[in-house]
C-alpha cells in the first residue's frame, strides 16, 4: 500500500477507536471514491456500519470483501471485528481458512485460523489445523494445541458419548508423539495427567507423578496436585494419600483442609465397599482396622490442635469431622465426645465470626446431648466489654436459634427473642462507636437475628406489623453500619413484600452491584419485577435496570473468547476448560433469560405492539427456548439464621412465596412464543433466510421433539412455580391461542410472499437486493397468486376460559382489597394488563379489514370486540381501585399504624422521629407504585 | 466469580470486569488462589502476577481479600506465603511487592510481620477517595517489598523507603 493512502486511512482507525463511527463512514466514502476497489477501506466501512447498528448495509460490504478472499493482515483484522459484530463466527473461520490456503507458509495466518475455530468452538477443525501446523512449523506448542482441541471436542455437549473415549485416545497418541516430555511446563504436564486420568491409565499417570520432576510440579502447583490427589484416590491409594497428607500436615505445617480430608478419607477407607471387594457386608476385621485408625488419627489431630490452639482451626475441625463420621458408622467410642469437642471448639474459636458456620454440620443433636449443648451455650455471659465477648455472645445466639424446635417457635417466644436480639444489638453498638463508617459494626449480626425472627413471625402469622419492626430496626442498623450488605438484602426482600419497590431499589443501588454480580444478584430486584413496573406510564426505571443487568452477557460474548485464545497462546491449558465453562454458564444463564422475559413484559406495556417487535422477539425467544440453562443466582448470600427445622429466610421472603426458575421461564416462554408465532408472518423457512449470524449449538444426545409439540406440553415443574394468579393467566393464554390458531394459520401469507416483501424493504433501505432471495421468481406469487384453495375455517365461539377470565379477575381483586400489603393486588392488576396485551398480539392480524373480508372472518372480529370491551371495563375498574388504595396508603393513619407496630423499639432506644421518617418513606413508596400501576392500566386500555 | 459475593460486597474489594480476572488466570493461574471453608463457602482469594525485567523481576500482589466472616483467622498470611513460594520457586523472582494505602496501618503491620518493608511511597496512587480525613495518607500508597531466595543480599529493599517519594505515573 502506498504511504500516501496509508496516511489517509489512519484517521479512519482513529475515528473507529474513539467511537466516532459517523465520521469514519464519511472518511471511508471519501476515500472509496478515489479507490473504489480497496478492500481495507471497504472492511473498515463495514466495521463502522456494524458499530452504528446499520446491519443491512454492513452485510453487503462484508460479503463483498469476503468474496475477494482477502489475505492482507489489516483487512483480515478489520473483517474479524466486523464478523464478530454480526455474530458470524463460522464465516470468520472460512475467511481465515481461505487466506491460509492461499499462503500456507504464513504461520500467523495458521494461528489465526486456529483461533477462529476456537472462537467458534469448532474443536475438530481446530485440532486438524493445529496438527497441520505442527507438521509444518515443528513447534511443540502446536502439538499441544491439537491435543487440547481433541480434549475439548471430547468434552463438548455436541459430541456423542461413544466418541469421547476415542478422542481421548487420539489426544494421548498425539501426546506420546511429542519429541519433548510434558513435564517441561506445568500446564502441559497437567494436560497430560488429565488425559491419562480420563483414560484410566493410572499406572502411567503414577509413573509421571512419582518422578522427581512430577513431585516438584505438584509441590508448587495446586491444580496439578489436585489432579494427583484424585488419581491416587481413584486407583485405590487412599491409605497412601492419607499418609502423604499426614506428612505434609506434620512436617510442612501445611494446614490445607484438603490434606485433612485425605487423612480422614484414609481413616475410613476400610469401610468403603469399593475397597472391600470380598463381600457387600462389612467384615468385623474391617471395623477393627478402622477403629484402630480412628484412634491414631484422633491422637494426631488432638496433638496438633493443642499445638495450634486458636491460631488455626483446621485440626479442631478435623477432630469434629472425625467424630461426626465415626458416629455415622457406629464406631464412636464415647457418646459425649461430640458435644465436648463442640464446646471446646466454641471456647477456642467462639470469638471468631466463622464459628457458627463451622459448627453447623454437627448441630443435629438429640435428647441429652442437645440439652447439654444448649445449657452450655446459654451460660455464655451477656457482656459487652470487648468485640471478642460480643462475637462470642452472637455465636451462642446463632447456635441456640439454629437448634430451636417447632414447639419453641410460638409467637410469644419468638417476639421475646426478637426483642432480646434488638436489646443486645443496641447494647453492642457502644463497642463500635469509634469505628469509621466504612467498617461493619461488631453488633450487626444481632440486628440480622432480630430481622430473621420477625420475618419468621410474619411468615407464620401473616401479620405485617412484624415486617414493620424488621424494617425499622434494619434501617436503623444501616445508619450505624452502612456497609452491612446483609441488612440491605433482607430489607430489599421485605420492601418488595410490603409493596414498596422504590425503597428496595434504593438499597439495591447502594450495594453497587456490577459486572458478574448482575448475573448472580440481580434476582434481588428483578425477580417478577414486572409486578412493580410503571413502564405503561412511561417510567422505565425497572426496564432500564433489566437492560443494565444484561450488559455482562454482552461483554462475556465479546471478551471471554479472547481469553480462551490468550490461554492457548500462553499455554495455560489448565484454565481453558474452565474459561469455556464460564462462558457457557453466562451465555446460558437462567437469570439472563428470566430478566429477558421480565423486560419483554414491561416492554409490551410501554411500546406500541407492532409486527416488527413481534418478529424480533419471536426469534430471540425461540433461541432461548432451546437453551439448557445454568442457574447462577446466588441465594446463599443471604445468611440464614432461621432454626434448622424451618424454611430459610431466602425461601420465606420470595415475592408471593414462589421462587421462579426453569419451570416459570418455560411456562412464560411457551405462552409468548405461541402468541408471537400467531402474530408473526415468519415461519421457519423465512426465518432461515432472514437470520444473520450463527445459530446456537445444539446438544447431541437430546432427541428433541418438534418445536410445536414441545410448546403444547405443560409440565408439573412449570405449574409448581406459578403463583395462584399466574396459573389462570397461562390457562387463558392457552385457550386463546388454541382458539385462534387455525385462523392465523389460514390467513398468514405464504413464505414466498413474506420473503418478497422483506426483499423489497431491504432494497428500499440499502439500494441492494436481499442476498439469497430471487425476487424475479417470487414476483408472480407476490402479486397475489398465492391464494389458498381450501375454504377458511369456520368461525367458532370464544372459549369459556377466555370469556370468563376478566370477570374472574374482578372478583379476585375484591378478595384482595383488604390485604394489608398491596402486592397481591398489584400482581393481579399487572397480570390483567398482560392478558389484554396478549389479546392484542393474538388479534393484531385481524385488524386489517381486508384480511377479515377476504377470509370471511367477520364473526371472529365481532367476538373480539366484545371481549376487548369487557376487558377494558375490568381494567378500568381495577385502575380506580388501585388509585383508591394509593390514596389511603399514605395517610397519617397508615403512618401511625407503622409507627405503632414499632412501639417496642422506641423503648429500646430507637428514636420516634427516625421511625416516623421510615414510615413516611414506606407509605409513600407504596402510594407511588399503586398510583403508577393504576394509571398505567388506564393507558393500556386506550391503546 | 459466581460465588464471590460474600467477599466482594465489601467496599474495599473492587469487582472488576470479566477481562480482569481472566487475564490474570490466562497468564499466572498459579499466582491466583481461592480459599474455601469446609462447607464450600469462599473465604478469601489472592490474585498476583510476575513482572519486571532483570533484577526487577518479581512477584506482585494485585489483590488480596478475605470475607468479613472469615477475618482474624490469618488467612491472608497463608495466601501470602503461597504466593511467595510460587514467586520464588516457579517464577524465580527476586522479590515480592505490593501496594497498600499509607493509612491502612493494620495491613502495614501485618505485612511487616511477614517480612515486608516499605521500598517507596507512591503519591496519589489511590485516586478514588480524594483527600479524606487522613489527609495525604489516604491516597498515597506504600510500595512494600520482601526479598526472595534469589536476592540473598537483599538488594531489592532499603531502610529509608518511607522517605522515597515517587509519582504515581512513574510506577508500573
Amino acid at each position: 500500500m502506498s504511504t500516501a493512502l496509508d496516511r489517509q486511512i489512519r484517521p479512519i482507525y482513529d475515528a473507529l477507536d474513539t467511537g466516532s463511527n459517523k465520521s469514519a463512514i464519511v472518511a471511508c466514502n471519501k476515500l472509496l471514491k478515489k479507490h473504489p476497489k480497496n478492500e481495507l477501506i471497504k472492511a473498515l466501512k463495514a466495521l463502522a456500519l456494524v458499530r452504528s447498528q446499520k446491519v443491512e448495509e454492513s452485510l453487503i460490504l462484508c460479503d463483498e470483501v469476503l468474496d475477494l478472499k482477502p489475505t492482507n493482515d489489516a483487512v483480515l483484522t478489520a473483517m474479524m471485528h466486523v464478523l464478530r459484530g454480526l455474530g458470524r463466527h463460522k464465516d470468520m473461520v472460512t475467511m481465515f481458512e481461505e487466506a491460509y490456503k492461499q499462503q500456507p507458509s504464513n504461520e500467523e495466518l495458521g494461528a489465526q485460523t486456529f483461533f477462529a475455530n476456537v472462537r467458534a468452538a469448532q474443536w475438530k477443525s481446530a485440532q486438524q489445523i493445529a496438527t497441520r501446523m505442527h507438521k509444518q512449523f515443528q513447534e511443540d506448542r502446536y502439538l499441544y494445541w491439537s491435543v487440547m482441541s481433541a480434549v475439548l471436542q471430547a468434552n463438548d455437549v455436541s459430541t456423542p458419548i461413544a466418541m469421547r473415549m476415542l478422542l481421548y485416545k487420539l489426544a494421548h497418541r498425539l501426546l506420546t508423539s511429542s519429541p519433548t516430555p510434558s513435564y517441561l511446563n506445568a500446564d502441559r504436564f497437567h494436560l497430560h495427567i488429565f488425559i491419562l486420568r480420563e483414560l484410566e491409565l493410572f499406572d502411567e499417570a503414577r509413573k509421571l507423578l512419582d518422578s522427581d520432576v512430577g513431585k516438584t510440579i505438584c509441590a508448587t502447583n495446586l491444580s496439578c496436585d489436585e489432579l494427583r490427589r484424585d488419581i491416587w484416590q481413584r486407583c485405590g491409594m487412599i491409605k497412601e494419600e492419607g499418609e502423604r497428607a499426614q506428612m505434609r500436615i506434620v512436617e510442612d505445617q501445611n494446614r490445607n483442609w484438603l490434606e485433612f480430608l485425605s487423612v480422614l478419607n484414609a481413616t475410613f477407607c476400610y469401610l468403603d465397599p469399593s475397597q472391600n471387594d470380598s463381600s457387600s457386608t462389612l467384615s468385623e476385621g474391617a471395623k477393627v482396622h478402622c477403629a484402630e485408625h480412628i484412634t491414631r488419627t484422633q491422637e494426631l489431630f488432638t496433638r496438633l490442635a493443642l499445638e495450634d490452639g486458636s491460631k488455626d482451626r483446621s485440626s479442631m475441625l478435623g477432630l469434629l469431622e472425625l467424630e461426626g463420621r465415626a458416629r455415622k458408622y457406629g464406631l464412636s467410642t464415647s457418646p459425649a465426645r461430640l458435644v465436648t469437642l463442640m464446646e471446646h471448639y466454641f471456647e477456642e474459636i467462639g470469638d471468631k465470626a466463622c464459628c457458627f458456620e463451622d459448627l453447623k454440620p454437627y448441630l443435629d443433636l438429640e435428647g441429652n446431648e442437645c440439652l447439654k449443648w444448649t445449657s452450655f451455650l446459654e451460660a455464655t455471659p451477656a457482656s459487652f466489654n470487648s468485640p471478642n465477648e460480643l462475637r462470642r455472645l452472637i455465636n451462642s445466639h446463632k447456635l441456640l436459634r439454629h437448634g430451636l424446635s417447632q414447639s419453641e417457635l410460638t409467637v410469644e417466644a419468638e417476639s421475646a427473642r426478637a426483642l432480646l436480639y434488638t436489646k443486645y444489638f443496641m447494647d453492642g453498638l457502644q463497642l463500635g462507636v469509634a469505628l469509621p463508617s466504612s467498617e461493619l459494626q461488631p453488633a450487626d449480626d444481632f440486628a440480622l437475628l432480630a430481622g430473621n425472627a420477625w420475618v419468621s413471625l410474619w411468615n407464620s402469622t401473616s401479620d405485617e406489623s412484624y415486617l414493620h419492626k424488621a424494617v425499622a430496626l434494619l434501617e436503623f442498623a444501616l445508619t450505624r453500619s452502612p456497609q452491612s450488605f446483609q441488612a440491605r438484602m433482607i430489607l430489599i426482600r421485605i420492601y418488595r413484600l410490603l409493596g414498596a419497590p422504590s425503597m428496595a431499589l434504593e438499597h439495591y443501588r447502594i450495594m453497587q452491584i456490577k459486572q458478574i454480580q448482575h448475573d448472580t444478584l440481580s434476582h434481588l430486584i428483578l425477580s417478577r419485577a414486572s409486578t412493580f413496573s410503571l413502564a405503561a406510564t412511561g417510567d422505565l426505571t425497572l426496564a432500564t435496570e433489566c437492560l443494565e443487568s444484561t450488559q455482562i452477557y454482552l461483554s462475556n460474548s465479546q471478551e471471554t473468547g479472547d481469553f480462551i485464545v490468550r490461554a492457548f497462546t500462553s499455554e495455560k491449558y489448565s484454565q481453558i476448560p474452565e474459561f469455556i465453562e464460564f462462558e457457557d454458564r453466562l451465555d446460558n444463564s437462567l437469570q439472563r433469560d428470566i430478566v429477558k422475559m421480565e423486560h419483554l413484559r414491561m416492554r409490551l406495556a410501554h411500546e406500541p405492539i407492532t409486527s416488527d417487535i413481534i418478529d424480533m422477539e419471536l426469534i430471540e425467544l425461540k433461541f432461548i427456548f432451546d437453551r439448557s440453562h445454568h442457574d447462577n443466582r446466588d441465594f446463599d448470600i443471604i445468611t440464614n439464621y432461621q432454626p434448622q427445622g424451618s424454611s430459610s429466610i431466602n425461601d420465606q421472603t420470595h415475592l408471593f412465596g414462589k421462587a421462579e426458575g426453569r419451570g416459570w421461564l418455560g411456562a412464560f416462554l411457551k405462552l409468548y412464543i405461541r402468541a408471537f408465532q400467531h402474530g408473526s408472518d415468519l415461519d421457519d423457512t423465512v426465518e432461515e433466510k432472514l437470520l444473520i449470524g450463527d445459530r446456537p449449538k445444539q446438544s447431541a444426545d437430546l432427541e428433541k421433539k418438534p418445536l410445536r409439540e414441545r410448546l403444547l406440553q405443560r409440565q408439573d415443574e412449570e405449574i409448581a412455580e406459578l403463583t395462584a394468579d399466574e396459573v389462570p393467566l397461562v390457562d387463558y393464554a392457552t385457550a386463546l391461542a388454541n382458539w385462534l390458531e387455525p385462523y392465523h394459520d389460514y390467513t398468514r401469507p405464504p413464505p414466498s410472499v413474506v420473503l418478497a416483501e422483506a426483499a423489497r424493504q431491504t432494497e428500499l433501505k440499502t439500494g441492494h437486493p436481499l442476498k439469497g432471495v430471487d425476487l424475479q421468481s417470487l414476483n408472480g406469487i407476490a402479486n397475489g397468486n398465492g391464494r389458498k384453495d381450501e375454504d377458511p375455517p369456520v368461525v367458532t365461539e370464544p372459549p369459556e376460559l377466555v370469556l370468563k377470565y376478566f370477570e374472574q379477575l374482578k372478583s379476585r381483586l375484591l378478595e384482595l382489597r383488604n390485604n394489608p400489603s398491596p402486592v397481591r393486588a398489584l400482581h393481579l392488576a399487572t397480570l390483567a394488563q398482560e392478558a389484554l396485551l396478549l389479546f392484542t398480539v393474538e388479534t393484531l392480524r385481524f385488524r386489517s379489514s381486508s384480511v377479515v373480508k377476504i377470509n370471511k372472518l367477520g364473526g371472529l372480529v365481532t367476538s373480539f370486540k366484545s371481549i376487548r370491551a369487557d376487558a377494558i371495563v375490568v381494567l378500568q375498574e381495577m385502575s380506580t381501585e388501585l388509585i383508591k388504595m394509593a390514596d389511603v396508603s399514605s395517610t397519617m393513619d397508615s403512618r401511625n399504624m407503622f409507627t405503632d407496630s414499632c412501639n417496642s423499639l422506641t423503648t429500646l432506644g430507637i428514636d420516634q422521629d427516625f421511625l416516623v421518617g421510615v414510615a413516611k418513606k414506606v407509605t409513600e413508596a407504596r402510594k407511588k407504585v399503586l398510583e403508577g400501576v393504576g394509571k398505567g392500566l388506564t393507558r393500556v386500555t386506550s391503546l | 466469580m459466581f460465588k464471590f459475593n460474600n467477599i466482594n460486597l465489601d467496599i474495599w474489594t473492587e469487582t472488576y470486569g470479566i477481562g480482569f480476572y481472566l487475564s490474570y488466570l490466562s497468564r499466572w493461574p498459579d499466582l491466583c488462589c481461592v480459599q474455601e471453608a469446609p462447607n464450600g463457602r469462599m473465604m478469601g482469594y489472592v490474585i498476583g502476577k510476575a513482572e519486571g525485567s532483570n533484577t526487577e523481576w518479581h512477584g506482585h500482589v494485585t489483590a488480596i481479600t478475605v470475607a468479613p466472616e472469615y477475618r482474624r483467622l490469618s488467612l491472608a498470611r497463608k495466601m501470602m506465603t503461597l504466593l511467595e513460594m510460587v514467586s520464588d520457586e516457579t517464577y524465580k523472582g527476586f522479590f515480592v511487592d505490593l501496594y497498600v494505602r499509607c493509612a491502612n496501618t493494620v495491613a502495614i503491620n501485618m505485612y511487616e510481620g511477614l517480612g515486608y518493608s516499605v521500598y517507596r511511597r507512591v503519591r496519589e496512587y489511590y485516586g478514588n477517595l480524594g483527600i479524606g480525613k487522613g489527609g495525604r495518607d489516604e491516597e498515597d500508597a506504600f510500595d512494600m517489598r520482601k526479598p526472595l531466595s534469589r536476592d540473598p543480599h537483599q538488594r531489592s529493599i532499603r531502610m529509608n523507603g518511607r522517605d522515597m517519594l515517587v509519582r504515581a505515573q512513574d510506577v508500573s
